[in-house]
């Protein structure tokens, strides 16, 4: 059964480059979907209630983050428990723009400028679970954690929030603010890697330093994506039931 | 309210103050520290905004106010009823050429026919007064010179009253005419107008004392007071003695030359002993204090009992001794501790002296001359107490702008001077009354120029910072104020400094809401504004003490310059955050437009490229918009970030080029880099790492990037195969690179190195000096 793709991004010059990524970068069958603003972008998805229920759903989502009616980071809050890997496509390489994304649950980034190559070798890389983290959003992410994720709520949920979809199911208990919980923390192994990124070493390089395999840096890297994304639901979840939504 | 201010110091001399470094040292106690005690009276701290206020006049004050000045105003009306109801003849009269009394003018039709004769005697039922000459028209025994002319006078007056009491007198003319008349009360309106004036400013004066002495009875209140009092009492007597022509009333034909020498005498000794208390206490001020009113008491002692002989001398020299004892005493205090109030007071001091000598000798010198006008010493006098009644009403408000009240207090003494020195000209030199009267004025008013310009020099700001300067300093602050809002009250104290020379300035947790005068003019508090923020109210302050280095005085209007200076760098700092603001958002919004529109074509333009070298030029331009709208958009970039990402970038893409990177980076200090300087050295590097991975063929590329002491050094090496570098062309990327060096001040070379290879060298010296580019 062929693999399922979206692309969401608005020049058609582009959308027919990023297929030819896609495709040059798996070796499975594909079938690429390609949607030009949100709105087709939502209805090629389809009714999110029910991630499960979805028969079919997309294992690969391109993103771009300017759309005609609205910011690709909507649309990545909305697919919050959607199981495919989001990945960011956009211009923007700053952290201003790349962070919230990230918050937002994306699995990685791509600079569509970067040439063919890169783009297929960087999709990979996404795909396999080695996300790329600049220097800037490294240093983004160390003040993010230091400063307690919850920093601007004071209530968070306090069960163990499975790091799998789905972990919104349970209800959100007022409590007051106290020390970030295990998931919002980085272990002192992530926060060097975090340091080291945010200097601008390379992943060898952090390997070398740390005396780790280069994929085990790589693991840290992937969980630390995991634990923004989880402390930014987190948030989003409070912030939601304070105002009634959930 | 009114003597508040003089309530300061005394406190503050309690607490021993000493001065830190003598009056030639100013001390600039290094900024900020807290206030130091010894510095700063330990009275001052009670002293902000909510304490100045709270002595409101209620209750049993008020009710003491209201009935003290009822009495004065009772005092003052009973002696005016008493005055209009003494029986009089209704005549002016003036001093022949020979020294008898002339009849000048009357509204009586009988009189009038008399009109330029000299009157020789008057009788009454019971006595006859022989009048020889004019000394029963001299109104007051005070101002008789010698002693023996005082009894005669006194006696003469005694029979006149008695005389004018009768229901009829005749009068006696030289010519031998002779005229029967009826004295009679003359009535409030017939009162002279100097009469009222002496009791307006004899109350003013004693509601002065009472408010002062209400508000706090401190010791120095209290002489001030007493000050005060004598010389209401001095006025209200000559306000009586001017109505009265001659037959004084028996009491104060007794009274008035003891009561007057009293009042003198004690007003000096007053004099001494605040000099004494204020500005600050000097070491044996009891004793002095006690002398003085020891010989003041003695002296008045001693007439009363009828044992001085010429009494008149004692009285003026006693006070002439005791005022320059007054002046040396505030010239010690000054030594001691450099307030400008002993000054200013000094300078006072000196003039009022002085002016009392001056009017001594010229009374002295023209005793007994029959060509100068009869009253004309009880006016000199009157107006030289005039003059001092100012003064008192004065001093309270010294640091305040009580302008017309200084003016008048000169122009009083001036008076004095140019009635003393008519007498010297007529007594001494000889002088017709017109010539002497015109010398005098001009004169005296030359005196009076410069003695104003000596006086209000210490009193009024002559700003040595010049307007121009002034607004340099204020957008220099404002400027650095943006910068480092920690540092606004060093910045403004230094401003301060400038402006008022002061010899202190201290930084302290003193909540004031406006600049206000303290310690009588020798301070000032400053609140230090919460720049940038919203109004919040300030909970620092700035204390200055001792303005152009303890010669000043500040005053209101200092006060309101500064609130005003304040206001202007509350301004300025306001302006230069909206400019910056709105540079910042047009940088913004132009960024914004280049990225989103230009980079979106560019990007269909680079997907679209016929040839991979179209693709990456296309690329490249891209990459360095992007530079530029970050550059833009961001104001500064810190040199370690930089560093980062220019690492994390420039190995991204050698490493897809399969080209290793040796990446050395060093600096000392981690500065802020401009936008600037971020962007051109950003190109600079992605330019010359373009190259090494286009043309040279490298394995390996070197970086190696120095800041020390402001000198950057860049240095890229790769090991390809490149040589002869001057023999290249240079295209539009490593012309950019010149172009961008030669942007920084610095310079760009490029040599062959050994075994193969070419090696790029950028070198800038003073990097931050071109940091506002």
């Amino acid at each position: 059964m062929a693999v399922k793709v979206l692309i969401v991004e608005d020049n058609p010059v582009a959308r027919s480059f990023l297929t030819r990524v896609v495709k040059e970068s798996f070796s499975d069958a594909l079938t690429i979907t390609e949607a030009g603003d949100l709105e087709s972008a939502r209805r090629q998805i389809g009714p999110l209630g029910n991630a499960a229920a979805v028969a079919d759903p997309f294992k690969l989502i391109l993103v771009d983050l300017e759309l005609p009616d609205g910011n690709g980071m909507e649309l990545l809050a909305e697919l919050g428990q959607y199981p495919a890997t989001k990945i960011v496509t956009t211009l923007y390489s700053d952290d201003d723009h790349l962070f919230p994304a990230l918050q937002c649950g994306a699995d990685g980034y791509l600079l569509k400028e970067d040439r063919f190559e890169v783009l297929v070798e960087e999709l990979q890389k996404i795909v396999r679970g080695q996300p790329p983290l600049s220097p800037a959003i490294a240093r983004r992410l160390l003040t993010h954690f230091r400063s307690g994720s919850g920093g601007s709520s004071g209530v968070v949920t306090t069960d163990p929030i499975p790091l799998s979809a789905g972990f919104q199911s349970s209800r959100p208990v007022p409590m007051g603010r106290g020390a970030p919980l295990d998931h919002e923390r980085l272990t002192p192994r992530e926060s060097e890697v975090l340091t080291y990124l945010s200097k601008g070493f390379t992943i060898k390089e952090i390997a070398s330093l740390m005396g780790i395999k280069w994929f085990t840096v790589n693991d840290h890297i992937k969980s630390i994506y995991k634990k923004l994304n989880v402390s930014s639901r987190a948030e989003a979840a409070v912030l939601a039931s304070k105002q009634g939504l959930v | 309210m009114a003597h508040e201010g003089a309530a300061e110091p005394l406190r503050s001399s309690g607490t021993g103050n000493t001065w830190p470094g003598g009056r030639s040292s100013p001390t600039w106690t290094g900024l900020p520290t807290n206030l130091p005690d010894s510095v700063l009276d330990a009275g001052w701290n009670e002293r902000s905004d909510d304490t100045l206020h709270d002595r409101q006049w209620k209750g049993q004050r008020l009710a003491l106010l209201i009935l003290l000045t009822l009495i004065g105003a009772l005092l003052v009306a009973m002696t005016i009823r008493a005055l209009a109801d003494t029986p009089r003849i209704a005549a002016q009269w003036r001093i022949d050429a020979l020294g008898r009394i002339e009849l000048a003018s009357s509204s009586d039709p009988a009189l009038r026919a008399h009109i330029g004769q000299a009157l020789t005697g008057v009788i009454g039922p019971d006595d006859a007064v022989a009048l020889p000459d004019a000394l029963a028209l001299q109104r007051t025994p005070r101002w008789v010179v010698q002693d023996a002319d005082r009894e005669r006078q006194q006696a003469t007056q005694l029979l006149l009253v008695n005389a004018l009491s009768a229901q009829s007198v005749r009068l006696f003319f030289a010519d031998g005419s002779k005229l029967e008349l009826q004295p009679a009360p003359r009535g409030l309106g017939a009162l002279p107008v100097a009469s009222w004036l002496l009791c307006a400013v004899a109350l003013a004066l004693y509601m002065m004392a009472v408010l002062v002495v209400l508000r706090s009875a401190s010791a120095r209140n209290i002489i001030y007071a007493a000050m005060a009092l004598c010389q209401a009492g001095n006025l209200l007597l000559m306000a009586a003695e001017l109505a009265l022509e001659f037959g004084l009333p028996a009491p104060l034909l007794r009274w008035g030359m003891p009561l007057h020498m009293a009042f003198d005498l004690f007003t000096a000794a007053a004099m001494v002993t605040a000099t004494c208390l204020h500005p600050r206490r000097l070491p044996g001020s009891g004793w002095i204090a006690l002398c003085a009113w020891g010989v003041a008491f003695v002296l008045v002692a001693m007439f009363s009992a009828g044992a001085l002989p010429s009494a008149w001398w004692w009285i003026q020299i006693t006070v002439i001794l005791v005022g320059g004892v007054g002046v040396g005493l505030l010239s010690w205090s000054y030594q001691i501790e450099p307030h400008p109030f002993a000054i200013v007071l000094r300078q006072f001091g000196i003039v009022t002296t002085t002016t009392w000598a001056l009017l001594t000798i010229a009374l002295a010198a023209s005793d007994g001359l029959r060509s100068v006008p009869h009253n004309i010493a009880d006016t000199g006098a009157a107006i030289w107490y005039v003059y001092l009644a100012a003064l008192l009403l004065l001093v309270p408000f010294l640091a305040r702008s009580q302008n017309v009240l200084r003016e008048f207090a000169l122009l009083a003494a001036v008076g004095t001077v140019a009635i003393s020195l008519y007498l010297l000209f007529v007594a001494v030199f000889t002088l017709g009354q017109l010539p002497a009267l015109t010398l005098s004025l001009f004169v005296s008013l030359g005196v009076y120029s410069a003695v104003r310009q000596w006086i209000l020099s210490q009193l009024i700001g002559s700003s040595v910072l010049t307007t121009e300067r002034m607004f340099e300093q204020l957008y220099r602050i404002a400027r650095e104020v943006e910068a480092r809002p920690e540092r606004v009250p060093t910045l403004l104290s230094q401003l301060l400094s400038d402006l008022f020379e002061p010899l202190e300035v201290n930084v302290g947790d003193l909540r004031t809401r406006r600049s206000r005068v303290a310690g009588d003019g020798s301070s000032m508090l400053i609140p230090v504004p919460v720049l940038g923020g919203g109004d919040i109210t300030p909970t620092q302050s700035i204390l200055i003490r001792f303005a152009q280095r303890g010669r000043r005085l500040f005053t209101a209007e200092d006060a309101r310059l500064t609130d005003r200076v304040v206001e202007q760098l509350r301004r300025a700092v306001h302006f230069d955050k909206a400019v910056e603001q709105g540079r910042h958002e047009e940088r913004l919004r132009i960024a914004q437009d280049l990225h989103d529109d230009i980079g979106a074509r560019l990007l269909t333009l680079m997907y679209k490229a016929q040839s991979p070298e179209m693709e990456d030029y296309v690329r490249h331009t891209l990459q360095d918009l992007k530079t530029l709208t970050r550059g833009l958009a961001a104001s500064n970039h810190q040199l370690s970030h930089a560093a980062a990402e220019w690492k994390s970038d420039l190995s991204h893409r050698l490493i897809a080029a399969h080209v290793e990177l040796k990446w050395v980076f060093e600096f000392d200090v981690d500065i802020l880099l401009t936008v600037v300087h971020w962007s051109a050295l950003t190109r600079i590097m992605r330019e010359l790492v373009s190259n090494a991975i286009a043309h040279a063929q490298a394995q390996q590329l070197e970086i190696d990037f120095r800041l020390l002491n402001d000198r950057l050094e860049l240095t890229i090496t790769d090991d390809g195969v490149g040589h002869d570098p001057r023999a290249w062309s240079h295209g539009l990327g490593l012309g950019g690179v010149r172009k961008r060096v030669k942007q920084l001040g610095g310079e760009v070379e490029w040599r062959e190195v050994q075994p193969h290879g070419i090696s790029c060298r950028v070198v800038i010296r003073d990097l931050s000096a071109r940091w506002q580019l």
